[in-house]
């Protein structure tokens, strides 16, 4: 299967060294290899139909060389030259408008290529028109890596669960935050103390508005609305408030009656919303550190908590190589046992 | 639905499974039993159940069968379930909004009690109060929160919910 990697920082970095390190057990179980033919970041490029080394390409940006040479017209404008099976799109996440990812996305369906994306903006703003234009050209586009990190949300809701009617959804989806109230709560620190405490331990942006006003969490839970609860809604649509408020007395209060203060994402059938709530101890969602959790209530099954690791290098890696291997898999069966 | 009882018993044994026996046949759960061996009263000895019955024509049939079985009834009275549901409120909250609120929410419809609990600001212009409310039926917090939820809006409070009951 041949992959176009747009965008190669932390995200894509981590994909090739995980496409280097899965190479064996990708033969073994398919019969056929995961082959890099471009790759991408905001200046450079480069290419190869033979395939190219993805520990190369790796080593090549880091040493601050870019990926080989300049890249001479947009993406988008070389991806519909180019041949090859899967777009995997890993440029930066934007809320204003979901450029560059969307109008990549687009191009790639459009040609009938399949996606993978780690990129929440497009997901997150246009969610319906690119889901229909899959459905519509016959090609898929999987986005497990957009929620969640390296928790199986997404796969395991639409595929594991495809007989199951979701009734909720509640969730922690955002590590920073969660880092710091979890910080605020076990050592009785200020709301600014432990901001400036995640900025230098790396968990925080310089500017944290992203993760500590509720966007990045509500880009998410937007996502999963839509790609599980089968809703048609947008970052827009989504209720938010963020952390920032939150003091000291709040969390000391709520600890009296043993509760702990989340930032929670909520789909019901009431509507879809970002908020801090008071989660008493025990609960599933009750969770410390920068972990994500999803709990959701299904017809059949009944609750379900999953928790796992909501971000970093490797855990995002693990969830776009989840959706590879959902293509690699549907290939088999499309092709009777030979593969792409 | 759920009832409290105080029967009274013969002071011989064998009485107490007679009392409860009723109960388990008409598919009621004990949910618990308290035994007076101290309060005998002409002979008889007297025990207070509480126990959730199905519907109204299982609690008639768990009745008579202790007037055969010669129970006595003294008291029963039908227990509420209540909802806890509570709510942290940062923000500039002075005396006189604190008092409306309070107003308001005890003057909802099926509001048991209300207990608020605040910290007293310290430096900072935000206070932080939390308020926990008990109600009758579910469907109430509704109210509560979409109040809450207005006030905050009007006067810039943040609201935090609990998760609901
Ligand atoms: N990091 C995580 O843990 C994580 C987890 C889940 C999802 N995500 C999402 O995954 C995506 C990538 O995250 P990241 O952490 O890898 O970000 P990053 O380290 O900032 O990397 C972004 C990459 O995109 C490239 N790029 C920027 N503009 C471009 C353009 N116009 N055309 C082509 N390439 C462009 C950058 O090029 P240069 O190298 O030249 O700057 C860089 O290689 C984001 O949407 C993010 O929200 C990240």
């Amino acid at each position: 299967m041949r992959l176009a990697l747009v965008g190669f920082g932390t995200v894509g970095q981590g994909l090739a060294e995980a496409v280097a390190m899965k190479k064996d057990l990708i033969y073994d179980r398919f019969g056929t290899e995961l082959r890099i033919v471009a790759a991408f970041d905001s200046r450079t490029y480069a290419m190869d139909p033979r395939g190219l080394k993805p520990l190369e390409l790796v080593a090549r940006k880091q040493a601050g060389k870019g990926l080989g040479r300049t890249r001479p017209k947009s993406v988008a404008e070389m991806l519909r030259e180019l041949d090859y099976d899967v777009l995997v799109e890993m440029t930066p996440t934007n809320i204003e408008d979901a450029e560059p990812g969307y109008t990549n996305i687009r191009t790639a369906l459009e040609c009938c290529r399949d996606v993978v994306t780690s990129n929440k903006g497009p997901l997150a703003l246009r969610f319906r028109t690119l889901d229909e234009l899959a459905r519509k050209n016959g090609v898929e586009l999987r986005f497990e890596a957009t929620v969640g990190g390296a928790t199986p949300i997404i796969n395991l809701s639409r595929e594991l669960l495809m007989a199951e009617k979701v009734e909720s959804m509640k969730g922690i989806l955002n590590g920073t935050c969660n880092f710091i109230l979890s910080r605020m709560g076990e050592e009785g620190l200020p709301f600014e103390y432990v901001l400036k405490e995640a900025q230098e331990m790396g968990y925080a942006e310089a500017d944290p508005s992203y993760d500590i006003d509720g966007i990045d969490s509500a880009s998410k839970l937007a996502i999963l609305a839509n790609a599980i609860m089968g809703m048609d809604v947008t970052y827009h649509d989504v209720r938010r408030t963020g952390i920032r408020r939150i003091t000291q007395e709040a969390v000391e209060l709520a600890a009296k009656e043993r509760k702990v203060i989340r930032l929670i994402g909520e789909v019901n059938g009431e509507g879809v919303e970002v908020a801090p709530r008071m989660v008493p101890l025990g609960h599933p969602l009750a969770i410390s550190g920068t972990l994500n959790v999803l709990h959701m209530h299904t017809d059949l099954a009944g609750a379900i908590t999953v928790v796992g690791r909501g971000a970093g290098r490797k855990e995002t890696a693990s969830a776009i190589m989840s959706d590879l291997v959902g293509l690699l898999k549907r290939n088999a069966c499309l092709l009777n046992g030979r593969v792409k | 639905m759920r009832v409290n009882v105080d029967l009274r018993l013969k002071d011989v044994p064998g009485q107490l499974i007679k009392a409860l026996e009723p109960i388990s046949l008409n598919e009621g759960n004990i949910v618990g039993v308290v035994h007076n061996h101290d309060l005998v009263t002409g002979g008889r000895i007297s025990v207070n159940v509480t126990f959730e019955y199905k519907d109204q024509r299982a609690l008639d049939a768990i009745s008579s069968a202790w007037k055969e079985r010669g129970v006595e009834v003294v008291k029963m009275g039908e227990i509420f379930r209540t909802y806890a549901a509570e709510y942290l409120l940062v923000g500039d909250l002075t005396h006189a909004i604190l008092r409306t609120i309070t107003e308001s929410i005890e003057g909802m419809e099926g509001v048991e009690t209300m207990d608020l609990q605040y910290s007293l600001a310290t430096g900072t212009a935000d206070r932080s109060v939390l308020l926990v409310v008990s109600v009758r039926e579910r469907e109430r917090v509704r109210d509560i929160d979409s109040y809450l939820g207005a006030m905050s809006e009007r006067h810039d409070f943040l609201l935090i919910r609990g998760m609901g009951v």
